[in-house]
């Protein structure tokens, strides 16, 4: 009887929280068919129009392809330097190796605002004009230590022997890397890219502050506020959310899916 | 001989594979980071920057209630929601890890999870949204005859506490699920032979183990929390600002570089007494 | 066995890597269309980044316009200050403000006969700002009010004929104030029956107490679209500091917000644009100024997304319908023009002073 009620009041709880995590999503998605230019109740009826409106806007266009490139090239950055200081510290006995790994996950603990800020004074000291460039370095900051303390974190000693076994037979070090090292890792390699494409993806403060003309879509989005209430935000919203689940449940069935099993 | 020489390549390799990402954060987050406390010791007068050093932009600080009270502001608020953010996502861990079948497990985690992949700004604004006066909560409310005035629940300090919740649940869940999932139910079964209640059993043995979680989670949430701009300028209506919304005020509209230096200097004090306070439950091991 | 799989996985895993950062880079190297030949850099309001607005002078000149967008000249000369000379080639700034921007050597001389300044509202010309020993610095392209915007159908209109209400607890928490600082300062002033040209030091503490009587009786401080949200979704049924900016463009869906002057007035906003002394492309920069208040250029502007107020170009009227003459009340801006100010022009440190009042006010 206990049981019962326990495991009643369980989901009950559980059912409350999901609710909760999910009312704003939920409200997003139902307003972005508004039929009205206002996103608030009560619901006019369906329709596409805002969808179109997004499609046709040359801006928001750009501003997803600009995120789109900055997420994957500063990650494949910070995974490649993650991963060699994740070997380097891992394999060899260097001094001061406290230190440095106290060093490469520093910037974890430090508020994006004054990342960006520091960046910003910087950039200006030396007269370097803000672009896509500079907020790619900004995210490659806050990344990298993502990435090497995920990478650092996999790299079990049980995996030492392999890699002895293979330059034994004559490998040299990049060779052990790329070819033993890497594919061992590559779970671990592979989350911390792809959570590291989704912090850059959605990253506002540095993007905002370190960029001019071309934005990223956060910023973009930010912009299309200021511009007056209207349910393109939802759209672009919306469509963001669902193309990002799509992209979650493949990895999830193919990559990350096998690779738990084995 | 050959040894100290072979130490010597193989020392000298090392160096190689970690001197980029150490000269990268040394060049992109430690040298940004001295020019900006270099900075906040100069001053903004009369629209020039003057470059005397000063401790000024501090003393301001301590002495305008308007610039103050954005640390007060910002310590209340994160406070807030870290300590509701755990109590709300430890008994969704918890369910997740002890009541959800194993293979659902992984399911119902995603689930808890997904609106993380809503982008943040739409998310703050889709908040709004949904307290508003006219919005689904209050609707809802009236129809069912609950309330007969609208709550005021949006553009104030509730909204701000509500948007950041709703991101730090999901983010604790995760962390506290990995967590308890590490447990071996071992545990449980030798409080239980020692005679221990399942209250007793989470009070001294499942809790204490599940502590550095929980507080790697606080401790990511008060670092995020505390540094955020969007959520409170979106949710919050400007009724009482931020430590992070004075900084950019700074930048905005007077261009004070130093002063906006001095104040990131005091929210990253802030943070590291949070670090300090919880650093014996924060590491990184290797497995 | 194993390594040598891991192996063809490891470079197929490497090259597919490869060839993404290979189209990565170079899509990032070549960002701009390549049909533009050239780029002009324009420092602006929101209203500016239009694409309606600014696609057909593109278009016409084969150029590409970069916006950045700002809000208040605090902003733009700290934008200014991040930048090199000759980053920018346009500045559309606060026409109160074009003798600061001149007086930090920003702006090139306009030659007088390049402009249409005989079209333009007499009242809006404003030689005294506009102008410097007889040379010509910028035209003014846009005015509006900061009033008092409502919801009709939830507060009785008769109450917004004076200012005080602003400050009076009848409509207490359902009031919503505009976040800039000048020009809410000075339609506190004006409650106050100051004139906003002549506000010193001496007139702080009168107005420190009204602004935090204000802020007691408001619910929120708002941006642009906050408070146009607000007035919009019934969060709140006042915004002091609206004007037609905020409802001209909701006209449409809805027509139960309306704006009016008080009878002690109200104060007067007017966008300034000028060309970038430092420019490198001046022929270019002036040609987009004459854009931006040719009769076509300043229809689109009254009416762009971000907001919609009055073109100062009198002939843009012939480009507009008469529905959005009605939404922006082209009939009655000579009685409007005669009882509004100004934005106060305070000095560097009366500046100071209002912006600490301002967010003192917000941190209470």
């Amino acid at each position: 009887m206990r049981d019962v009620l326990t495991k009643v009041a369980s989901f009950a709880y559980a059912g409350l929280i999901y609710g909760f995590i999910f009312l704003p999503v939920a409200v997003l998605v139902l307003f972005s068919f508004q039929d009205g230019r206002l996103p608030v109740p009560p619901f006019n009826g369906f329709s596409l129009q805002w969808y179109e409106a997004v499609f046709a806007d040359r801006k928001l266009m750009a501003a997803l392809a600009n995120s789109f490139v900055v997420a994957i090239v500063s990650s494949l950055i910070a995974c490649l330097l993650g991963f060699l200081a994740a070997y380097a510290l891992a394999r060899y006995k260097l001094p001061g190796s406290a230190l440095q790994r106290g060093l490469l996950i520093a910037p974890m603990t430090v508020s994006y605002l004054i990342i960006a800020l520091g960046l910003l004074t910087v950039l200006n000291t030396f007269g370097i004009k803000l672009s896509l460039w500079t907020v790619g370095i900004g995210h490659v900051v806050i990344n990298l230590p993502l990435c090497f303390a995920i990478i650092y974190s996999s790299m079990g000693d049980h995996h030492i022997n392999i890699e002895r076994a293979a330059r034994d037979l004559g490998a040299n070090d990049f060779k052990v890397m790329a070819l033993v090292t890497a594919p061992m890792l590559m779970p671990s390699i592979l989350a911390a890219f792809f959570l590291s494409v989704t912090f850059s993806w959605d990253e506002f403060i540095i993007a905002f502050l370190l960029s001019r003309f071309d934005v990223t879509l956060p910023v973009e989005i930010w912009s299309l506020l200021r511009s007056g209430l209207n349910p393109k935000t939802n759209a672009i919203g919306s469509l963001v959310f669902l193309v990002s689940v799509a992209v979650l449940a493949v990895l999830e069935l193919t990559l990350f899916g096998k690779t738990k099993k084995s | 001989m050959s040894t100290i020489t072979l130490e010597d390549t193989e020392r000298r390799k090392a160096w190689g594979f970690v001197a980029p990402a150490l000269l990268w954060t040394v060049a992109f987050f430690i040298v940004p980071f001295l020019f900006m406390a270099a900075m906040s010791l100069w001053s903004r007068q009369s629209g020039q920057i003057i470059r005397v050093w000063n401790l000024d932009n501090y003393f301001a600080f301590f002495e305008k209630d308007s610039l103050f009270k954005g640390l007060t502001n910002s310590l209340e608020i994160t406070l807030i929601v870290t300590v509701l953010s755990v109590l709300l996502a430890y008994p969704l861990a918890w369910i997740i890890a002890e009541r959800v079948p194993k293979r659902f497990q992984r399911l119902a985690l995603i689930m808890a999870v997904l609106p993380f992949w809503t982008s943040y700004v739409v998310r703050s604004y889709s908040w709004l949204l949904v307290l508003s006066r006219n919005g689904v909560i209050n609707q809802t409310l009236m129809t069912f005859g609950l309330i007969s005035e609208p709550l005021e629940i949006a553009s104030n300090r509730t909204a701000t506490v509500i948007g950041f919740v709703h991101f730090f649940v999901m983010l604790l869940t995760l962390t506290i699920y990995a967590n308890l999932i590490q447990l071996s139910p071992n545990y449980r079964r030798a409080a239980a032979d020692l005679g221990a209640n399942a209250l007793q059993t989470f009070w001294h043995v499942i809790l204490p183990l599940t502590l550095p979680g929980i507080m790697t989670g606080a401790f990511l949430t008060f670092v995020l929390c505390i540094g955020d701009y969007v959520t409170p300028q979106i949710l919050g209506g400007n009724n009482e600002l931020v430590l992070p919304q004075i900084i950019m005020l700074q930048l905005g509209r007077r261009a004070d570089f130093p002063m906006a230096a001095a104040l990131s200097i005091i929210l990253m004090l802030a943070v590291t007494v949070a670090y300090v306070l919880c650093a014996r439950w924060l590491k990184i091991e290797r497995a | 066995m194993i390594t040598s799989v891991n192996g063809a996985f490891a470079r197929r895993f490497f090259s597919s890597v490869a060839a993404i950062s290979l189209v990565a880079v170079s899509t990032v190297s070549v960002p701009a269309p390549a049909f533009a030949t050239e780029e002009l850099n324009a420092l602006v309001w929101c209203d500016h980044t239009d694409p309606a607005l600014v696609e057909p002078f593109e278009k016409a000149n084969d150029v590409k316009v970069n916006l950045k967008d700002y809000e208040g000249t605090g902003a733009a000369l700290s934008i200014l200050e991040q930048s090199q000379p000759g980053d920018w080639d346009v500045l559309v700034i606060d026409g109160v403000d074009v003798q600061r921007a001149v007086g930090l050597d920003l702006l090139a001389e306009i030659p007088a006969d390049t402009l249409p300044t005989a079209d333009i509202f007499p009242e809006v010309r404003m030689e005294a700002n506009n102008t410097k020993d007889g040379k010509t610095y910028a035209v003014t392209e846009k005015f509006g009010y900061n009033t008092i915007s409502y919801d009709k159908t939830k507060v009785d209109p008769a109450d917004m004929k004076d200012l005080s209400i602003i400050w009076s607890d009848k409509y207490k928490g359902r009031i919503a104030l505009y976040d800039y600082y000048l020009p809410m300062i000075g339609l506190v002033a004006l409650g106050l029956g100051k004139k906003t040209a002549e506000l010193s030091d001496a007139d702080m503490p009168a107005i420190t107490e009204k602004l935090s009587e204000m802020k007691k009786v408001s619910k929120q401080v708002s941006d642009v679209v906050s408070s146009q949200t607000a007035l919009a979704t019934g969060e709140v049924d006042i915004l002091v500091g609206g004007g037609e900016w905020i409802t001209a463009a909701l006209s449409g869906e809805k027509p139960n917000l309306d704006w009016t002057v008080p009878d002690q007035g109200a104060v007067r906003w007017a966008q300034s644009i000028g060309v970038m002394k430092a420019s490198k492309k001046q022929d270019l920069a002036l040609k987009f100024v004459q854009y931006i208040v040719s009769p076509e250029g300043q229809a689109r502007l009254a009416t762009s997304s971000c907001y919609w107020a009055m073109p100062a170009n009198m002939k843009a009227g012939e480009h507009l319908t008469d529905a959005q003459k009605a939404a922006l009340r082209w009939n009655d801006q000579a009685e409007y023009l005669k009882k509004t100010q100004l934005y106060p022009i305070p000095s560097a440190e009366l500046d100071q002073k209002m912006q600490d009042a301002w967010t003192d006010m917000m941190q209470q």
